[in-house]
């Protein structure tokens, strides 16, 4: 048989021992057996160094020829090996096993709460600012107007470090931080933080979260603390929520004004359609409408206190987080947030 | 402050309901919290008139009565002894439920029919007495002319709607009927009137007061005292309506002369005391301070131990009463008293709080003196109250008030300027609305005509002492203006240019923290900042710098944390009741400690914790069960350096002081210590009851804020040369640290070496040393590798190793 016969006679040879392979190890074998480097096609191409120089080239073209025909006819059985074996994984594939879980991570609701609310006011303009939690009586009451042996200080029962020196009862002392550190109007700040009273039951724990917010500039009015907290509330519970204004006291701002958004629960109407009828809405009790902040102009006695021009005019507002979160989340317990408790955290992922 | 409306009504015709008054008087500032029905429930009974009475054939004690409740004659068996035909009663008919819960059934009572129940006081909720029934024609004037069927509520004309307002301290005005009936005619635009005084059948010619001395020491402690006497009285208890009325608003009824001053108190804001004048020595009153260290004992039996800072009402001889906080024993009212010397006056705001205070003695009285109360109300107050004691007790009142006012009331005179109220409330300030706002706020309003601004001059009227500046006017301005029909504008912030490229908040970047913690799959707690000394005893951190709390709420939180492990063994502790096992806290809080150099003589640090307990994996299947160890909670930490762009931390076995931790590792970054990690020592875990490991560390965010603020992103050219890569396998002592072996090999390697990552680590049973796989990968920037270079880089390392150390390769 001459070369190029048994060149010839390779094609024949690979096409039946291939349709005989059950396996793709087998069908590995035979590529390796008969195109491999030292498999028959190269035994037979290592035989033309004792051909003529004249059969040489023509040998050669044909061994070309053969490989490619041997490489097609290999590589064709193993695509049809692969979209077999792609076929029959699909079917013992099974999608519904469970997911390799990576931990469920959480942020708490407080801080959900107040970075949205600091995310609200930093596109407005505001910077975040921060400040000790404990305080000093002239940053936490007397430069906010708080006389000694005023009764207004009967309106946050504070916890003692030593005398003179208070855990802060509220966020705005910041607020006087934040005018001593920038000398002079404008000022744009949002404040959030840890605060404490002496104070514990259902709906009072000794510390809380607030965020304040302090506006100093020209010409600024009630109309536009309105208007900015009216932003505020939309901004965190939607469009249709109404606001109330109404007057308060605070030592630190005059005129003061406490803030009600109309019931989430029940959309304001003091109850809540029942298979019974109607209900008493138990979030806002009949009223229509929860207390979500105090706030007010900036007292003249409080720029006195940080050396502003006391013809300035700016507003101020404190909010209590843990209260909004509860809202917005539909949390009945305000103790729950301190527990700490897994299957709490992670619903706030 | 509880509010009845029948009450309110005598000082304004204000005819609408109890739910839209307390809407007016909350958009007013004054704050509904509750509408209150004290006598809830007596709406539905009738009135009955007793048009048969007789005895019960077969009981001496029982009547049997046939009772007209308009509807229908009711059979009634009543084991009262007062029962008594032509009576008006209340009657409980059968099916009605009386206040105390007792529901009325069909009853025979020794073979008589009994279709309901004829009530005592006490039955329908109106007082203690249960002396028999309730006889109207006797507590009420005969001419009440009650009718049979009329509902109880409105023949006993008792307070039915109570409201109840919460007033901020401002507003010591509001502290009164007579001032939130002010605030009623305001928001109404209703005429306000203050009834004139009743002296019919008042004896009006005592003279008791001839004689006595009255002297006040100084003006600043009390620019007004009063005196009135009743003679004769009788100490007797009050009239019914009197007695109903103070119940509708929480107090209990005692005496007619107690009951007259709480009365005034509550409908006028004038606190008042009697003292029994027969026990006053020496013919003379003395308002001034107590000296030091001197003792009275008050009213109710306690001995008080005084300052010079007290005010006193003293007689010749000693102190009588504690001013504007409570009476002394010494001047008491008893059962014997017949002559009442009542005062009215007016003690400095502080001072009274001072001693209330001091004391633990807080009162309605101290409550209304420390908020203001109205000099010009305090002659009239004490003289309803001593027409009212004189005609409840039949006594003679004195002629006249022996008076010492050494300060009469003087209002300030306030300018105030259109454009300031304007710009401060954002509309424009007509002045008609003005001058309307302020007549009907009591102001006396005239136009500053000199003024090249425009101006006005506001007299705000002796009731109203919280005002005193310009802010306060422009806060009533917008106060009758309405808050709520304030346009609602959004400011434009300016932004100075001194703003631009400040250094990021504080807060955003803890923002960034926590997001990256609870992406990786970390929860957010958050604890108390207290916690007790206790719990850090138990710790073993050092006494020496904690921050006590003086006034504590309870003793496991009379100290603030120094560090957040005690707050996150609560978590852990909590979580594990719960059932949750596999646990990855982490919390963003502050570290307290004693810091003389700081203005609140406290330093803040804000520290990152983490605490690691449990499983690996969130899931068994299809993950391996494990547990975290050191590992897990390292790579947290090396990975957060990088999210930070800092260098990669060093970690050596701790010579710092964290007792709680074993092992315990301290965390560099270069050679600064930037926290601590470690396992809770068994004793402590276990006493949260811990099972298995708990890995916890605390790392200072307020450096890596610093350090990460200098940190820069620079990109690196990405390389065009292949790496080589050569694994080598040290077989290494227990004891010797990796740290230790790379430190070696990087010593003795070139430029090229890219990095060394470790890729196994055996630990064969029973033997002395443990098998490092290390896998090194060389790259030149300039040129591809050779092998041959590698090997050599590989084999010089190696050699130093073995040259170095106690290991082999």
């Amino acid at each position: 048989m001459s070369l190029i016969n048994e060149l010839e006679s390779l094609v024949g040879e690979l096409e039946q021992n291939l349709a005989r392979a059950v396996s793709l190890a087998e069908l590995e074998e035979l590529k390796t057996a008969f195109l491999g480097r030292k498999g028959r096609l190269a035994a037979l191409m290592g035989k033309l160094k004792d051909l003529d120089a004249g059969a040489r080239p023509a040998f050669g073209q044909k061994a070309n020829e053969i490989k490619q025909l041997l490489t097609a006819f290999v590589e064709a059985r193993l695509q049809d090996f692969k979209r077999k074996r792609e076929k029959e994984s699909l079917l013992t594939f099974d999608p519904t096993l469970p997911g390799r879980l990576p931990w469920q991570g959480s942020a708490h609701p407080v801080t959900l709460v107040m970075d949205e609310i600091c995310g609200i006011f930093e596109r407005l303009g505001y910077d975040t600012v921060s400040g000790p939690e404990v305080e000093t009586d002239f940053h936490n009451f007397e430069a906010l107007n708080f006389p000694p042996d005023h009764p207004a200080r009967d309106m946050q029962d504070t916890l003692y470090v030593s005398d003179g020196i208070v855990l802060r009862t509220h966020t705005s002392p910041m607020q006087v931080r934040a005018m001593l550190a920038r000398k002079k109007p404008p000022v744009a700040v949002i404040a959030p933080g840890k605060v404490y009273r002496r104070d514990s039951d259902l709906t009072h724990t000794p510390m809380f979260h607030q965020i304040e917010g302090l506006l100093v500039d020209k010409n600024i009015s009630l109309a536009d603390l309105r208007g900015t907290l009216t932003y505020m509330a939309r901004s965190l519970f939607g469009q249709s929520v109404r606001v109330r204004f109404r007057p308060s006291f605070f030592p630190f701002t005059e005129p003061s004004a406490e803030v009600d958004i109309s019931c989430i629960m029940c959309g304001g109407k003091g109850y809540i359609r029942s298979k019974s009828g109607r209900e008493a809405c138990r979030v806002c009790k009949t009223t229509g409408w929860l207390e979500i902040l105090g706030s007010g102009m900036v007292d003249p006695n409080v720029f006195k206190a940080v050396g502003f021009d006391p013809e300035c005019t700016g507003f101020a507002f404190g909010l209590g987080v843990e209260r909004v979160a509860m809202l917005k989340y539909g949390i009945g317990d305000l103790r729950m947030f301190f527990d700490n408790d897994l299957k709490f955290l992670q619903q706030f992922a | 402050m509880l509010i009845s409306l029948n009450w309110l009504r005598e000082f304004v015709p204000y005819a609408g309901s109890a739910e839209e008054l307390g809407v007016a008087l909350t958009m007013l500032g004054l704050e509904l919290e509750e509408i209150k029905r004290p006598f809830a429930g007596l709406e539905d009974l009738p009135v009955g008139e007793v048009v048969e009475c007789g005895r019960h054939p077969d009981s001496d004690h029982l009547s049997v009565c046939r009772v007209d409740v308009g509807s229908e004659v009711l059979d009634i068996v009543c084991g009262a002894p007062n029962v008594a035909k032509g009576q008006y009663v209340v009657v409980a008919p059968v099916g009605s439920v009386l206040p105390g819960g007792l529901a009325i059934k069909k009853a025979k009572l020794r073979g008589q029919p009994s279709n309901g129940m004829i009530c005592s006081e006490r039955e329908l909720g109106l007082s203690d007495e249960h002396g028999g029934i309730m006889v109207l024609q006797e507590l009420l004037a005969p001419s009440a002319g009650f009718r049979p069927g009329q509902p109880a509520l409105e023949a006993l004309k008792l307070d039915a709607e109570v409201l109840d307002i919460g007033i901020t301290p401002n507003r010591g005005d509001c502290l009164s009927i007579l001032g939130l009936a002010r605030e009623t005619a305001l928001a109404f635009d209703l005429p306000l009137s203050l009834p004139a005084l009743d002296y019919d059948g008042a004896d009006c010619s005592g003279r008791a007061l001839d004689g006595l001395k009255l002297t006040v020491q100084s003006a600043g402690i009390c620019p007004l005292y009063q005196l009135r006497c009743i003679e004769n009285v009788r100490v007797a208890r009050s009239p019914a309506p009197l007695r109903w009325r103070l119940r509708a608003v929480g107090q209990r009824a005692i005496s007619n002369l107690v009951d007259v001053t709480n009365y005034i108190m509550l409908e006028l804001g004038q606190p008042l005391h009697s003292f029994d004048l027969h026990k006053i020595r020496g013919g003379e009153v003395r308002v001034a301070p107590a000296s030091d260290r001197e003792t009275i004992t008050t009213l109710d039996g306690q001995e008080r131990i005084l300052t010079g800072q007290d005010i006193t009402i003293r007689d010749a001889e000693r102190a009588i009463g504690l001013a504007g906080v409570m009476g002394g024993a010494n001047s008491d009212i008893d059962d014997k008293s017949s002559a009442v010397m009542l005062e009215g006056a007016i003690f400095n705001p502080s001072c009274i709080r001072k001693t209330a205070r001091r004391l633990n003695l807080p009162s309605e009285a101290a409550y209304r003196f420390e908020r203001g109360v109205d000099q010009g109300m305090t002659g009239y107050a004490l003289e309803k109250a001593a027409l009212m004691i004189a005609r409840l007790g039949h006594g003679r009142m004195s002629a006249s008030a022996l008076t010492s006012e050494l300060a009469p009331w003087q209002s300030p005179v306030i300018p105030l300027r259109r454009r300031r109220a304007e710009a401060l409330v954002g509309v424009p300030m007509r002045t008609e609305f003005c001058v309307s706002a302020f007549g009907k706020l009591g102001c006396k309003i005239r136009e500053n005509a000199a003024c090249a601004e425009e101006s006005w001059s506001v007299t705000p009227p002796s009731y109203r002492r919280d005002l005193e500046r310009e802010a306060d006017l422009i806060e009533e301005l917008a106060r009758v203006y309405g808050f709520d029909n304030l346009p609602e504008t959004v400011p434009q912030v300016s932004r100075p240019m001194d703003l631009a490229g400040q250094a990021e908040p504080k807060h955003k970047f803890f923002s960034r923290v926590k997001n990256w913690a609870s992406g990786l799959g970390l929860n957010e707690v958050i604890n108390y900042s207290f916690v007790g000394h206790r719990e850090l005893d138990l710790l073993g951190l050092p006494q020496e710098g904690r921050i006590s709390i003086m006034n504590p709420l309870a003793d496991e939180m009379d100290v603030l944390r120094p560090a957040l492990l005690p707050g996150l063994l609560n978590s852990l502790k909590h979580n594990l009741a719960q059932g949750n096992t596999g646990l990855r806290l982490f919390e963003v809080a502050t570290h307290f400690l004693a810091d003389p150099e700081s203005e609140t003589t406290v330093r803040e640090t804000v520290f990152l914790g983490l605490l690691l307990h449990g499983e690996r994996y969130s899931s068994s299947w299809p993950h391996q069960a494990e547990d975290i160890n050191y590992l897990d909670l390292k790579g947290l930490i090396e990975q957060l350096m990088a999210k930070l762009h800092l260098a990669a931390p060093r970690f050596s076995s701790s010579g710092s002081a964290f007792p709680w931790l074993a092992p315990c590792v301290d965390i560099f970054l270069d050679t600064l210590c930037i926290g601590h990690l470690g396992r809770v020592k068994e004793n402590i875990a276990g006493a949260c009851h811990a099972r298995r490991a708990v890995w916890t560390a605390e790392l200072n965010l307020d450096t890596l804020y610093t350090l990460q603020q200098t940190a820069r992103i620079t990109f690196k050219a990405l390389p065009v040369f292949p790496p080589v890569r050569r694994d080598i396998t040290i077989m290494a002592p227990f004891g010797l640290q990796a740290e230790t072996l790379l430190e070696v090999i990087r010593k003795n390697s070139p430029d090229t070496l890219e990095n060394i990552l470790m890729v196994d680590l055996f630990q064969p049973e029973n033997k002395s040393e443990q098998n490092f796989t290390f896998r090194l990968t060389y790259r030149d920037a300039t040129r591809t590798l050779l092998d041959a270079e590698a090997d050599q880089y590989r084999d010089k390392a190696a050699a130093a190793l073995t040259r170095e150390l106690p290991v082999r390769i």
